[in-house]
C-alpha cells in the first residue's frame, strides 16, 4: 500500500512539472489530464471512493474536455520557452522550494490540532500539539485520530453513504449554495458567450462571389 | 487508512503541487495554461485534504474535496468563456497583454 501511494506520488508530481514546463498548449493538458487521474488513483488509494468517481467524473470527463476542446477552437500558438532566469521564475523556485520544505519539517514534526492537549505542555501552543508522538515515541495513545473511530467502522455503510449522510445532513446548506454556485456560473458562462456565438455580419456579395467560385470550380 | 510514514510525503506531494501550480501562473504567458495551473493547485488542496481525512479518520475532508471540486469546474467554465470572449475580438492569448484592468 505504502510504496503504491509513494510510486503514484512521484509520478503525480513528476506529470505536474510536465503541466508547468511544457511549451506547447496540448502537452500541458494532458499532462494535467494524466495528474488528475494519478490523483484520483491516490484518492483510491486512500478510501476515497467516492471522490474517486468523482474526480474522474469532473475532471477527466469534463473540465478536462474541454480544456482541450478550448485549445483545438482557439489554437494557441507554442509559446517561447517562458521566462528562463527571470525573477519571477528564481523566486518561484525559492518559493517551491522554502514551502516543501516548510511543509514537510511541520508534518514530521506532527503539527496536528489536538483537542485533549493541555496547558501544562511546553510545547502545547493553542491547541496545537507539537512533535507529541516523536517526544513519546508513544504511537497507542495517538493523539491525532480526534475522531476516534477506525476508517473501517466509519466506512462500514459504504464510503458514499457516509460522504453522503455528511453531505445531507451536516452540510445540507453548503451543498445547497453550491448549486446557486453552478447556476450563477453557467448564467455568466452564457452570457459571456452570447455576443461571440453570432458572428460577423453577413456579406450577401462575399458569399455570392464565394458560390461563383465554387461552381467555377466543379466545371 | 493512511500509514505515519506516509502522512508527511502526501502532505510534501501536495505542497509541491501547490507550489509549482504557483509558479505556473507566474512565469507562464497563455491564460489557458494559467488556468491548468490553477487547477494543479485546487488539486493539491483536494490531495491534502482527502490525505487529511484518511490519517484522522474523517469524512468532512472529502466533503470539503467535493465542494473545491464544484467550485473548480465553476471557475473552469467561466474561465474559459472569458477566453473564447477575449480570443472572439481579436486579442492575442497573452496575459502580458490583457492588463487593461491595472489601469
Amino acid at each position: 500500500m505504502n510504496v503504491l501511494l509513494a510510486i503514484l506520488l512521484i509520478l503525480a508530481a513528476i506529470s505536474a512539472l510536465g503541466v508547468v514546463f511544457s511549451a506547447q498548449t496540448i502537452y500541458s493538458a494532458l499532462s494535467l489530464v494524466l495528474t488528475v487521474g494519478l490523483l484520483a488513483v491516490v484518492f483510491l488509494v486512500l478510501n476515497a471512493q467516492f471522490l474517486f468517481v468523482v474526480q474522474l467524473i469532473v475532471y477527466a470527463g469534463a473540465v478536462m474536455v474541454l480544456f482541450v476542446f478550448i485549445i483545438a477552437l482557439l489554437d494557441p500558438a507554442a509559446e517561447d520557452r517562458p521566462r528562463l532566469l527571470d525573477l519571477r521564475l528564481i523566486l518561484g523556485v525559492l518559493a517551491v522550494a522554502g514551502l516543501c520544505t516548510a511543509v514537510f519539517i511541520a508534518a514530521r514534526n506532527n503539527v496536528t490540532y489536538d483537542t485533549s492537549c493541555t496547558s501544562q505542555a511546553a510545547t502545547c501552543m493553542h491547541g496545537y500539539t507539537v512533535g507529541s508522538l516523536a517526544a513519546t515515541g508513544d504511537t497507542t495513545a495517538d493523539p491525532f485520530h480526534t475522531f476516534g473511530f477506525p476508517q473501517a467502522a466509519v466506512n462500514q455503510a459504504g464510503n458514499v453513504q457516509t460522504v453522503a449522510n455528511q453531505l445531507f445532513h451536516t452540510y445540507v446548506l453548503p451543498f445547497e449554495i453550491t448549486s446557486l454556485l453552478l447556476l450563477v456560473a453557467a448564467i455568466g458562462a452564457v452570457y459571456l458567450t452570447r455576443r461571440a456565438a453570432v458572428g460577423p455580419k453577413r456579406d450577401p456579395q462575399a458569399e455570392q462571389r464565394w458560390k461563383d467560385d465554387l461552381v467555377e470550380g466543379i466545371e | 487508512m493512511l500509514s505515519q510514514a506516509m502522512f508527511p510525503w502526501l502532505l510534501l506531494t501536495a505542497a509541491f503541487l501547490f507550489t509549482l501550480g504557483a509558479l505556473g501562473v507566474l512565469i507562464r504567458r497563455n491564460p489557458l495554461v494559467v488556468f491548468m495551473c490553477i487547477e494543479l493547485m485546487l488539486n493539491a488542496v483536494n490531495l491534502a485534504l482527502v490525505g487529511y481525512s484518511s490519517y484522522l479518520n474523517s469524512e468532512e475532508g472529502q466533503v470539503f474535496a467535493f465542494m473545491v471540486i464544484v467550485v473548480a469546474a465553476a471557475e473552469v467554465v467561466v474561465g474559459l468563456g472569458l477566453l473564447t470572449r477575449v480570443f472572439s475580438i481579436g486579442r492575442e492569448l497573452d496575459v502580458d497583454d490583457l492588463d487593461e484592468m491595472k489601469q
